[in-house]
Order: structure tokens, then C-alpha cells, then sequence
């Protein structure tokens, strides 16, 4: 009996040792409390620089500040306006246009970069890797100005080639600028995006190529059967990251101007440019902030569809 | 251990943000207004002009019970925006800012800068060039005080002009257009000048024409781009671009403009006087190829000339100390200060100075050992009076830029219609904004 209840003791001290000395309730409030202190420093900062500028945006938008008579409420009409601006959707335009061509060239490099690493075919993996990374490293003004030298007509690259040839080849003309900037663009970012796909690769387990190397499987078949798949969920997440990114492009045409004449880059060039010189040039706060919501409206909207579509039907997800 | 790591960061986030605040509403600290008292005076200056710290100790010895703090707010539009937020706010207002010229009326207008005419700043007009006075004067009243000048000037290569078979910069426009055909007969990348959209280039030819587009009177805001002189200097631009006479690739302030300047094949450049002072900088390789001479007249022995540029100081109608601020203010822009400023390199629109003989007969290495003083004195006395800019031409000069870019890349339409256009643009913005525009 003695042992009996020696092992009972042990048994329940066991499957909950705070369980012995506190009841459960006030157990679990505490455990939720401790929780709380936890993520209280993340919340306070996640309020103060995300929800607190996102709600005064809104209250912004729904004023209109003149030079001549004040600050007035004006409701939704900053939005009415925005909805009949053709300039916005000039560049709401011009940055989904960009985003159907530039974001699949850029995914296919990343991914056929990360594949051949993968592939351990190549030598010197470690330094390549970083190699095809570092772009993601140069400041955006940097990476700009350096290629905005190497496309210039008048005495870069571009401009020794078309004396060489005798072309007469524009990288920024106002019909090429957005090709420019999209190979820009992609210079800096499929490294970062291949790193995500080579990691998903690293993950697959390797006995899986030799069951399908026992089975006859040729390396395009494994890329395809085996490979191909497992990198969908992370296509889904670059996809997201890629579309955010180029919906809030501003550093390439804010800086273009002042290096090329006349590329074509308007001061509405894209939304998030449009918004700041509404802001800082025009003194249109709140039509500024009502185009900073609506424009993340649509991105995020954009961005689901993506996620609900891409990871449809999914093995794994 | 764990609670006060996260104190620690709490702080380290905290702190700053309080210390912020503190700054901002700094100067509104408990001290004696007017200037009479014993007690101490403290000035904060905004300001992105090198030579303003220079004149500081110089008026503190004067002023024993004033202290001036100079606080760079960066560029002219962060500065003009932290401004309206100061103002707005109602805390952390500087007692003197700094405004580009074409600045004042945006401020002025709507009742944000102080009227110096109860210090009796009439009595000064006779002290500055005609121009930069009436570039601080909105509506009659006087708002600030001029600092720097940019009078246009032509400033032209001699080794590539005699390339081109001409011995002397060209006096009239109709010289001028006759020596660009010059040049850009000698091939390859040769033109008088580039524009790719400068909106104050166009002004500045435009108000040395007798063009004066815009009038502005209290809230109400006349433009107009067919008077007889806008028309005049706009056809001879248009004339110029369509005969192919301007490069239209290079844009200014670029690397590609840094390597014209220097290897000659820019023959001339129209723009302000401190030009003199980046130059040196921008084209080295240059150096004793280029003269100063006043801008080419549209009429032959004419003396009229133009701005293009240049700064003023004003006290925001909230700052707190405002006496003390006009002292400082006329010490640094009319009294004591200006010497210091001259010897630092500025450019100032006081008839004492511009008209000293040290000023005149400085001999300048750069443009082979020329009295440049002297030109760019001279050109500052004959700028065209009765120029206004629009309350808004900070917004306007920006989608200027939209509207030309098409024309200079195309070459389809004109500079009037694109003038016309942005008139409209103008006249939507303006009204939108609480102005009368028509």
C-alpha cells in the first residue's frame, strides 16, 4: 500500500508539477499573464509605429488641409477624388503592368539559380551563393545611381555600345525607362529570393532523390516530381514579398530624374511616389493619406488572392 | 534580471522619443519676451546657409543677453514643412527662418510670418538691389529680409566659342542665336546651352523680357502667358529647340552636365550668380576658359535683367521673440554680420557691398583672373522689377516637369502649349487650395 501510494505521489508530480501546489484556475491566469509580459514590449512597439500611424492616417484622410482657410472635415471626399484621378491610377497601371512581367522573370531566375546550386554540380556553392546575394545588400539609391552610369547613354555602357555599333539605343527614353528599372529591380532581388528557394531545397530529405534515383528517375524528372513541388510554398511566399515590393516602388523613379533628362518619370510615376509629392510638394496630406490606404487596400487584396490561389490544392500546406 | 533588461530597452526606446519632444518644444521654454529685461533671450534660427554660424559670435558680443542657436532643418522644402508642423502644433516655432525667394508669399499669404514694417524696415529699401526687394514685399508689406541674390548672367567658355569663330559673348539674344548656330556647327556634342525643362531658366528670360505671368494681390492669383513679353522670350525659346540649337539630353546638375562644362562642348550656361561659386567645382578642368558677362539683352544697348534664385529671412508671426529676432535678423542680412558673410564666400544683395570697390575690382582665378564682382553687381542693380511668384510655385514648379517632359522628349507641341496647360493645372490647384485663381 505504502509503494502504492509512493507511486501515486510521484505519478501526478510528475504529469504536472506546478498542479501539486496551486489550483488550476489561478494557474492558468497566471501562465496567460506571464504570456502578456512577454509579447507587451513587441505590442507596445507594434502600436506606436503600425497601429497608431495607420489610424492617423485615416483621420487624416478624411480631411482636407488649404493653404487659404484651414483644416475642414471633408468625409470620404478625398476618396471620391481619388477614385476619378487619373494620375493615380496612371500609376497603379504602370506598377501592375510591372508586376506581370518583372516578378515572374525575376522568380524563374531565382529559382533556376537556386536549383543549380542545389544541384551540387556547381563548384564553389558557399561563394557563389553569396555572390548572387550581395545585390540585395547595395542600398537601392546606390544600386540607382550605379546603374543609371551603366545605362546612360551619353558616356556609359549603353552609349560606348551604340558608338560601337552604331545604335541609337535609349535605356531611358520615356518608352524604356520601366524595362530599365525593372532590370534593376531584378538584379537586386533574385539573390534574396533564390536564398528562400535554396533553403526549401536544403529541406527536402535527400533519401527521397535516392528512392527516386532507385527507381530510374533522371534529374529532370526529380526537379520535376520532387524539386518543383516542394518549392510551392515558398514560391507563394516571394510571390506576396515581391508584389508588396513593387507596389511600393520609389526609390528608382524618385532618383532617376535627377541623373537622366526626360525618362519619362513623372512626379505620379507610381502610387507611393504620387503620395509623397502630394504630401511634400503639394501640402496634400490627407488626399495623400487616402491614396496611402486605398493603396494598401489593393495590395493587400492582391496579395490574398495570390496566397488563397497559390496555395489551392497544395500536398503539404 | 529579466524585468530590468526590458526596462532597459523600454528606456532605450523611451528616451529619445521624450528627448524629442523636449527639443521640439524647446524654445518655448519660461523666458522674458521684448528685449529690455536682464534676462536672457534665446533665438533659434533655421537655416541651411553655411554663413549664418559665422555671424553668430559677432552679434553675441553685441548682445550679450541674446543667445542664438542655428539649427540646419535640412533641405528647403523639409524646412518649410517642419515649419507648417511647428506652426500647426503651435510649439517648437523658430524665431527666424530661412526662405528661398519665391517661398515668401506661400507663408506671407496666409498670415504665418510677421510684417517687419513696424521695425521700419522701409528705410532699408535704398540698402538692397531693387529686385530682391521687391521679392520679400507680398501685397505692399514687407515679410523678410533678402540674404542672397541670384541675378542671371551668362556665363560663357571663350576657348570654345573661338573654336566657333567668335570673339565676344553675345550682347543680344539675336547675337546669341546667331553664335549657337555657330557652335553647333562644330559637330559632335557642341551647343550653346542645355534645357530639359528648367522652369527657371524660362522665368528668368521671361522676366528680363518684361513677361510678368504672374499678379498676385492678397488671395487672388492672375495668370497669364500672352502678354507681349512672355510671348517674345517663349517664341525665341521654342525657335531655339526646334532648330535644334539646345541639347535637350543633358540635364543640369547631372553627372552628364558635370562632363560637358568641362570638356567645352557646352558653350554657355544662363543662371544665377552663384554659379560663380559651383563651378569651380563642377568643372575643373575648365578652369580659366570661362567669363562672366551680363545676360544678352532682347534689344540692343538695353539693361535689363533677371533673378534666378537666391534667399531671404523672415520671423514667423508665431515665434515668441520677435524683437530679439529683427535684431538679429538685420545684424545678419544689413548690419554688422554682412562682413563676415561676404569674406565666407555669400553673394548679397546690399548695395554697400555690391557696390565697395573690395567687391568690384576682386580679380577671379577661376574665370581668368576677371573682376566678376563688378558683372554680377551690375547685373543685379538692372533686374526687372514688379516680378511675382505664385503663393503655390513650390507644387507648380514640380508639375512643370510632368507637362515639358513629352514636348522635350518628342519635340511634338510647344512651350506655350505646355505653358497653357499648366496654367490650367495651376488655376485647379490654386482654387482647391482657398485662393482665387484665374
Amino acid at each position: 500500500m505504502g509503494l502504492a501510494r509512493q507511486v501515486d505521489v510521484t505519478a501526478s508530480a510528475m504529469a504536472s508539477p506546478d498542479a501539486a501546489h496551486h489550483p488550476a484556475p489561478s494557474h492558468k491566469r497566471r501562465k496567460s499573464q506571464i504570456g502578456l509580459a512577454f509579447i507587451a514590449p513587441f505590442g507596445a512597439l507594434f502600436a506606436l509605429v503600425f497601429i497608431v500611424p495607420i489610424l492617423y492616417a485615416v483621420y487624416l484622410s478624411l480631411f482636407q488641409d488649404k493653404l487659404i482657410g484651414g483644416n475642414t472635415f471633408v468625409g470620404f471626399a478625398n476618396y471620391g477624388k481619388l477614385f476619378q484621378d487619373p494620375q493615380f491610377w496612371d500609376g497603379v497601371g504602370r506598377v501592375f503592368r510591372f508586376t506581370l512581367v518583372q516578378v515572374p522573370i525575376m522568380l524563374i531566375f531565382a529559382m533556376a539559380l537556386a536549383l543549380a546550386l542545389d544541384s551540387m554540380r556547381v563548384h564553389g556553392t558557399r561563394f557563389m551563393r553569396v555572390t548572387i546575394f550581395l545585390p540585395y545588400a547595395v542600398p537601392a539609391i546606390v544600386a540607382t545611381l550605379m546603374w543609371g552610369f551603366l545605362l546612360g547613354v551619353k558616356y556609359g555602357l549603353f552609349g560606348s555600345l551604340n558608338d560601337a555599333f552604331g545604335t541609337d539605343l535609349d535605356p531611358f527614353a520615356p518608352g524604356t525607362t520601366l524595362i530599365s528599372i525593372g532590370v534593376m529591380v531584378t538584379w537586386a532581388f533574385t539573390g534574396f529570393n533564390m536564398l528562400i528557394f535554396y533553403a526549401a531545397l536544403k529541406a527536402v530529405p535527400r533519401e527521397l532523390y535516392e528512392a527516386a534515383a532507385i527507381d530510374g528517375a533522371n534529374e529532370l524528372q526529380i526537379v520535376r516530381a520532387i524539386k518543383l513541388p516542394a518549392l510551392r510554398g515558398s514560391l507563394v511566399v516571394t510571390i506576396i514579398f515581391s508584389i508588396i515590393g513593387t507596389f511600393q516602388m520609389f526609390n528608382e523613379p524618385q532618383i532617376l530624374p535627377s541623373m537622366v533628362a526626360n525618362s519619362g518619370v513623372t512626379t505620379f510615376y507610381t502610387p507611393n511616389l504620387y503620395a509623397y509629392n502630394l504630401a511634400f510638394t503639394g501640402s496634400q496630406q490627407g488626399y495623400a493619406a487616402a491614396l496611402a490606404l486605398v493603396m494598401a487596400a489593393i495590395t493587400i487584396t492582391v496579395a490574398y488572392v495570390v496566397q488563397i490561389r497559390g496555395l489551392r490544392n497544395a500536398p503539404d500546406q | 534580471m529579466r524585468l530590468s533588461q526590458k526596462a532597459r530597452l523600454l528606456s532605450a526606446v523611451l528616451v529619445p522619443m521624450f528627448a524629442l519632444t523636449a527639443c521640439s518644444g524647446g524654445s518655448g521654454g519660461g523666458s522674458a519676451t521684448g528685449s529690455g529685461g536682464d534676462q536672457q533671450v534665446k533665438l533659434t534660427v533655421w537655416s541651411w546657409d553655411g554663413t549664418v554660424a559665422g555671424a553668430v559670435p559677432g552679434f553675441q558680443a553685441a548682445n550679450p543677453n541674446i543667445k542664438v542657436e542655428v539649427v540646419n532643418a535640412g533641405s528647403s522644402q523639409d524646412e518649410y514643412k517642419a515649419l507648417d508642423n511647428a506652426i500647426q502644433a503651435g510649439s517648437g516655432v523658430p524665431d527666424v527662418v530661412m526662405f528661398e525667394y519665391f517661398a515668401v508669399p506661400y507663408f506671407a499669404i496666409p498670415g504665418k510670418l510677421a510684417d517687419l514694417g513696424k521695425y521700419g524696415v522701409e528705410n532699408f529699401k535704398k540698402d538692397y538691389v531693387p529686385g530682391a526687394w521687391s521679392d520679400v514685399t507680398v501685397n505692399g508689406k514687407v515679410y523678410a529680409l533678402p540674404s542672397d541674390y541670384g541675378p542671371s548672367a551668362l556665363f560663357y567658355n571663350t576657348a570654345t566659342l573661338k573654336k566657333a569663330g567668335i570673339d565676344k559673348a553675345p550682347a543680344t539674344w539675336d547675337e546669341y542665336y546667331e553664335a549657337a548656330k555657330k557652335v553647333r556647327a562644330l559637330g559632335g556634342d557642341h551647343y550653346i546651352a542645355q534645357d530639359t525643362g528648367d522652369i527657371f531658366f524660362l522665368l528668368s528670360l521671361i522676366w528680363q523680357a518684361g513677361g510678368r505671368p504672374f499678379k498676385v494681390n492678397g488671395n487672388k492669383v492672375h495668370i497669364d502667358f500672352t502678354d507681349e513679353g512672355t510671348t517674345r522670350a517663349v517664341a525665341f525659346w521654342q525657335k531655339m529647340l526646334d532648330e535644334g540649337l539646345i541639347n535637350t539630353k543633358i540635364t543640369g546638375w547631372s553627372d552628364d552636365w558635370n562632363r560637358t562644362l568641362n570638356d567645352g562642348t557646352l558653350a554657355t550656361q544662363t543662371m544665377g550668380g552663384w554659379l560663380t561659386s559651383t563651378l569651380p567645382e563642377r568643372a575643373p578642368k575648365a578652369a580659366g576658359d570661362f567669363r562672366v558677362a551680363l545676360m544678352p539683352q532682347w534689344k540692343q544697348g538695353d539693361k535689363v535683367g533677371a533673378a534666378n534664385g537666391g534667399s531671404s529671412f523672415g520671423i514667423p508671426a508665431a515665434a515668441e521673440h520677435q524683437d530679439a529676432a529683427f535684431k538679429f535678423l538685420e545684424y545678419f542680412t544689413h548690419g554688422g554680420g554682412l562682413s563676415s558673410r561676404v569674406d565666407a564666400g555669400a553673394f548679397v544683395p546690399n548695395t554697400s557691398v555690391l557696390d565697395s570697390e573690395a567687391f568690384q575690382s576682386k580679380a577671379n582665378r577661376y574665370f581668368g583672373e576677371q573682376k566678376v564682382g563688378a558683372v554680377l553687381a551690375e547685373a543685379s542693380e538692372i533686374v526687372g522689377s514688379g516680378w511675382q511668384y505664385p503663393p503655390f510655385f513650390e507644387w507648380a514648379r514640380s508639375v512643370y516637369g510632368d507637362l515639358a517632359s513629352p514636348f522635350y522628349t518628342t519635340g511634338k507641341g510647344s512651350l506655350a502649349e505646355i505653358l497653357e496647360q499648366w496654367k490650367q493645372r495651376c488655376i485647379q490647384y490654386g482654387n482647391e487650395q482657398g485662393f482665387e485663381v484665374d
